[in-house]
């Protein structure tokens, strides 16, 4: 109605301070809203690019015999069940198109041995054939010292985060083969102590096999790198060669599918494996967990003292895996797909499942979410800071305006009348400021997002979701400000509704 | 025809611990038509009786009856659009929309009516201010007026929607003799056109003349009936 218009928009005007007050509040929180927004709806879409493309493809399959759909993250896990029959199951993706590519992967919890003592520290494993893992993730690593695996053998690839653990809490300095340290990406702590560091060429990794036995092989150290983002998590994580990684875990490997071992060979295997438990001087940590029936380490004799050592052509595939990480075709919703692709993996049967990229990173796939919650938890206190004082500004309002509104009231104008008056003037100031705000939001995240703020801060790059600082805003995330702004001016102005609403024709006579 | 009847009115407001007995029991009953004056010593419950009449104030006793209908009966909207249609008020303290433009002012009853085109509702509003003596100040807003010409911004505005009845407290009380007796020869033809009533709390002798009947109220009783 065109007369409450003019009425409320003038007033706004005529109350110049009490508009200024509200309409800043409004900007502010629509703006905080906006802008916050962007920044985690950036750092969800990095962490899912940088997730997907850098670590662990759009959805990987697991075991049916897997509890726990957080694979990668779960500290104090079970061991991530083994895979037997990948050949069935790599040809049944081949059959599938809605999978682009795929990529089969040992992953499991180790302990890392420290030669000079007794001492160990756990990490997570991950066992690839190098070729087909630059294959599906590209240039995802970056080499930091070294030169990445050329032909087939055993290799570690130590990531920058467990160099620096190793290095700071036991005195160890991993560094590729026949190199010496490289001071410059060193931490300061390490730098220091650079003299009393025990140099290692070469990591022992114990794996607990599925009967309680262990098992531990020597990788040579072919190269320290960084995961090009998100180096912060996994940098926990290196990256070996699929068959030392099956002997470690006791699994399966290829070669001993391909030649048949004698039950000999392999007393001598397990001989030679006690020996380098002297040799390492960790017989008494190798023996408490070794009392069950000796390791069934197959083909172990040819990394036994660590010797590269050409390894016959073997069918790698023929081995144990723990999951097949997966790109998907198409746009679909990630979900979705993944419904799909079970419901397909049911029909044929192959004790796999497929878990999603968000379920299989645990914490920090469901990270955008939880702060986006916390956010809106902040927004909305920020918010609900904003109603009390709205409320008092226009209840005062109402109240000093008590003449002129008891007046319309004697002179025929209802309730509802006066209500919508007040409503029309705080949904002015809310378009106009919260508009303004929303925009304000918006255009900040272009600009900021434009920049190309880049950090090589592995916490920051946290919060960026990779190494560019890429806010965004979906239409879903305007929409959703421009409610609860909405939201915000009704549940703020029914309060000062009621109070307007009930002022009498009297109360305007009865003064002057 | 009575156009108006109270019976038994009562208002007593309460004040601290003790209760103010404004208007002690008046029946009145007034034609269609008239032109009375109630007039009275200061306190004695003039503004009161008028509000009361108007339905912008509750009776504590008693009823009060607008042509055929109960107002005391009926509900906060209905009395609202009762007060919209069939009264027209003058308050003693003059209250305009500070927002609005004389003009504006005036026809903000007849906005509230929706019956009438944009351009009528102007060209009435135009009119009545230009009756009142203020054609030259449609486009000023209350605080750039005078009290008297805000007085006539009100009467004009009471008059726009062609009430049934038309309450005026002290209409004349901020208005030089000319103006006032210009204002009241106005009234006098709207009540000889259209059968307006006219009730006006006064004390001014002037405005007497106009009256048709007069009734006298001390201490919120009616004192004597002229
Ligand atoms: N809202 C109120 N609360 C308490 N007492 C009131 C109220 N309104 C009026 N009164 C009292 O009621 C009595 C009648 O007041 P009213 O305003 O009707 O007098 P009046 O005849 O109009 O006087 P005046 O000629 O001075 O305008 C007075 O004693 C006044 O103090
Ligand atoms: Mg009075």
């Amino acid at each position: 109605m065109r007369l409450i218009a003019t009425i409320a928009w003038r007033n706004l005007f005529r109350h110049k301070g009490k508009s200024l007050i509200i309409g800043a509040i409004l900007f502010l929180g629509a703006l905080l809203m906006t802008a916050g927004n962007g920044v985690i709806s950036g750092m969800d879409a990095g962490l899912q690019r940088n997730i997907v493309e850098g670590f662990c493809g759009d959805a990987l399959l697991v075991s049916d015999q897997q509890e726990s759909d957080n694979v990668f993250l779960e500290m104090m896990g079970k061991p991530v069940a083994p895979i037997n029959n990948y050949k069935a199951i790599d040809s049944a993706l081949h059959g599938m198109p809605a999978v682009a590519k795929w990529l089969p992967m040992g992953k499991n919890f180790v302990l890392a041995l420290n030669e000079d003592g007794g001492m160990a520290d756990g990490l997570f494993a991950l066992g690839v054939d190098y070729d087909r893992y630059r294959a599906f993730f590209g240039d995802n690593l970056r080499l930091v010292q070294g030169a990445f695996p050329q032909q087939g053998g055993p290799f570690v690839l130590i990531p920058t985060g467990w160099r620096k653990q190793m290095g700071e809490f036991y005195g160890v300095l991993y560094t590729p083969e026949g190199q010496p340290p490289d001071t410059a990406t060193l931490s300061p702590a390490i730098r220091k102590r650079l003299s009393e560091m025990s140099l290692r060429q070469s990591a022992v990794y114990m794996g607990m096999n599925a009967d309680n036995s262990t098992t531990d092989v020597r990788v040579p150290v072919k190269a320290v790198v960084k995961y090009r983002s998100l180096n912060t998590i996994w940098g926990n994580f290196p990256i070996i060669d699929i068959e030392s990684y099956r002997q470690c875990l006791g699994y399966f490997s290829a070669a001993a599918q391909t030649a048949t071992v004698k039950q000999s060979n392999l007393d001598l295997f397990a001989a030679s494996d006690a020996s380098l438990d002297d040799l390492f001087g960790a017989t008494d940590l190798v023996a408490s967990h070794g009392g069950g029936r000796p390791a069934a380490v197959l083909g172990a004799g040819s990394l036994a003292g660590g010797r590269e050592m050409a390894r016959p052509a073997v069918d790698l595939d023929a081995g144990t895996y723990n999951m097949v990480l997966l790109r998907l075709r198409g746009s679909r919703v990630l979900d979705q797909a993944v419904r799909s692709l079970n419901r397909e993996l049911e029909a044929r049967r192959l004790g796999v499942r497929a878990v999603t990229w968000k379920k299989a990173t645990g914490m920090i796939g469901s990270m955008a979410v939880l702060i986006k919650g916390a956010l809106f938890v902040f927004v909305s206190f920020l918010f609900l800071i904003a109603i009390i004082i709205i409320i008092n500004t226009l209840s005062m309002a109402a109240i000093e305006r008590t003449p002129e509104i008891g007046m319309m009231r004697a002179v025929g104008a209802r309730k509802g009348f006066i209500r919508w008056m007040f409503t029309a003037e705080t949904g002015v100031l809310a378009a106009v400021f919260g508009g303004a705000g929303i925009v304000a939001g918006v255009a900040a995240v272009e600009v900021v997002a434009t920049l190309r703020i880049t950090s090589e801060n592995d916490m920051v790059q946290l919060l960026f979701g990779g190494d560019t600082f890429r806010p965004l805003l979906t239409a879903p995330d305007i929409v959703l400000a421009v409610l609860q702004l909405a939201l915000v001016t009704l549940l703020a102005v029914i309060y000062p509704l009621r109070v307007a609403g009930n002022i009498t024709p009297l109360d305007a006579v009865s003064r002057d | 025809m009575n156009i108006i009847e109270t019976t038994g009115l009562v208002k007593d407001y309460p004040l601290g611990k003790t209760t103010v007995h404004a208007v002690r029991g008046i029946d009145l009953a007034i034609a269609k038509g008239d032109i009375l004056s109630i007039i009275g010593p200061s306190g004695s419950g003039k503004t009161t009786l008028l509000n009361l009449i108007g339905c912008i104030d509750t009776p504590t006793a008693g009823r009060v009856k607008i042509g055929d209908t109960d107002v005391t009966a009926l509900d906060d909207r209905r009395v609202t659009d009762l007060r919209l249609h069939r009264i027209g008020f003058i308050f003693q303290t003059f209250n305009l929309i500070p927002v609005l433009t004389a003009l504006e002012n005036v026809e903000f009853p007849m906005l509230l009516m929706k019956h009438h085109s944009r351009a009528e509702i102007r060209r009435r509003a135009q009119q009545l201010l230009e009756d009142v003596g203020l054609a030259e100040y449609v486009q000023h807003r209350p605080a750039e007026l005078s009290g008297g010409q805000r007085q006539r911004v009100a009467i004009a505005r009471a008059l726009v929607t062609d009430p049934d009845i038309v309450l005026a407290d002290e209409p004349t009380a901020n208005l030089d003799s000319v103006t006032g007796a210009s204002i009241l020869d106005a009234m006098r033809e709207m009540n000889a056109k259209q059968q307006t009533t006219f009730i006006f709390s006064t004390h001014d002798a002037n405005v007497l003349k106009y009256a048709k009947n007069i009734v006298k109220i001390k201490d919120g009783l009616i004192a004597r009936e002229a």
